[in-house]
């Protein structure tokens, strides 16, 4: 099984824009990158067993605020900011958890972890393997995933 | 009927109810769990006719409800709605009684071909 590719990431996105975000097709997530990326907010999923590693997604505080707002059916100045973090992290969860289909079995997912303010926590001992940086709704989105590079037999006798 | 959604999320609950109205499952007694040990428990108290559960929830997990709702003799309806749709995860929810396992992002015509069988 190889690691999952930007291609990858983008079929999942797709499905989930078109299923959540954007019924009618008028607002896809475009894989171009926004001219300034921005990780206001970043939902962050673990995946532990045979494969080790994270699932990132990042954007403006403004895309969550949409993006809660599209899963909710609410209008974007009704959300509230409990909905923010909990929104994004559904959407980690979602795009994590099909990210992880595509990974060597058995991996544990976790639950998500969201950080609202700018603080995207540290990850060390990783690797990337791949990120897709879009614009939706005139605002950055990206989904990052990280490998650990961290050995976990390597530690001292 | 009576029907449990168990997930973490409420904005996925919220999801989930306009999922199962745009579905044409509407007139249902809805009742929600935020967490696997409120799943069970509401299992229990409420009687619902039917489990909509997450897999991943704090506390304990769907297919953890699932197994102690069995080995409690009960023997609610119960399907998943997880972002994992694995083989073996498939396999366990078959193994634990599940009667389908929805993977997401859904859409109404999934709910409708899981749920048809059971609320049509």
């Amino acid at each position: 099984m190889t690691n999952p590719t930007e291609d990858d990431l983008k079929v999942i996105a797709d499905q989930v824009w078109s299923s959540y975000l954007d019924l009618d097709g008028a607002s896809p997530l475009v894989p171009l990158p926004h001219e300034k990326p921005v990780d206001d907010v970043t939902a962050s999923v673990s995946v532990t067993g045979a494969w080790r590693g994270h699932v990132l997604v990042s954007c403006s505080e403004a895309a969550a605020k949409h993006v809660a707002a599209a899963l909710l059916g609410i209008e974007f100045d009704d959300v509230a900011e409990e909905d923010v973090a909990d929104a994004l992290g559904e959407l980690a969860n979602i795009i994590g958890g099909n990210v992880k289909s595509l990974l060597p079995e058995p991996c544990a997912l976790s639950l998500p972890h969201v950080h609202v303010d700018g603080a995207n926590g540290r990850y060390p001992s990783v690797t990337e393997v791949c990120h897709l940086e879009g614009t939706w709704m005139a605002e950055s989105v990206t989904v990052t995933v990280l490998e650990s590079t961290a050995d976990l037999a390597g530690a001292p006798a | 009927m009576k029907i449990l959604i168990a997930d973490d999320s409420r904005v996925m609950r919220q999801i989930v109810t306009r999922t199962l109205r745009q579905a044409g499952f509407e007139g249902h007694d809805l009742v929600e769990a935020s967490d696997g040990q409120e799943a069970f428990d509401k299992t229990v108290a409420e009687k619902p006719d039917l489990v909509l559960s997450d897999w991943n929830m704090p506390h304990m997990t769907g297919v953890e409800v699932l197994r102690m709702l069995r080995a409690n003799g009960n023997q609610v309806p119960f399907g998943f709605v997880t972002s994992e749709g694995t083989p073996e995860m498939r396999q366990a929810a078959e193994d634990a009684g599940a009667l389908f396992l929805v993977t997401k992002p859904f859409t109404a015509d999934t709910f409708k071909d899981a749920l048809d069988p059971i609320l049509g």
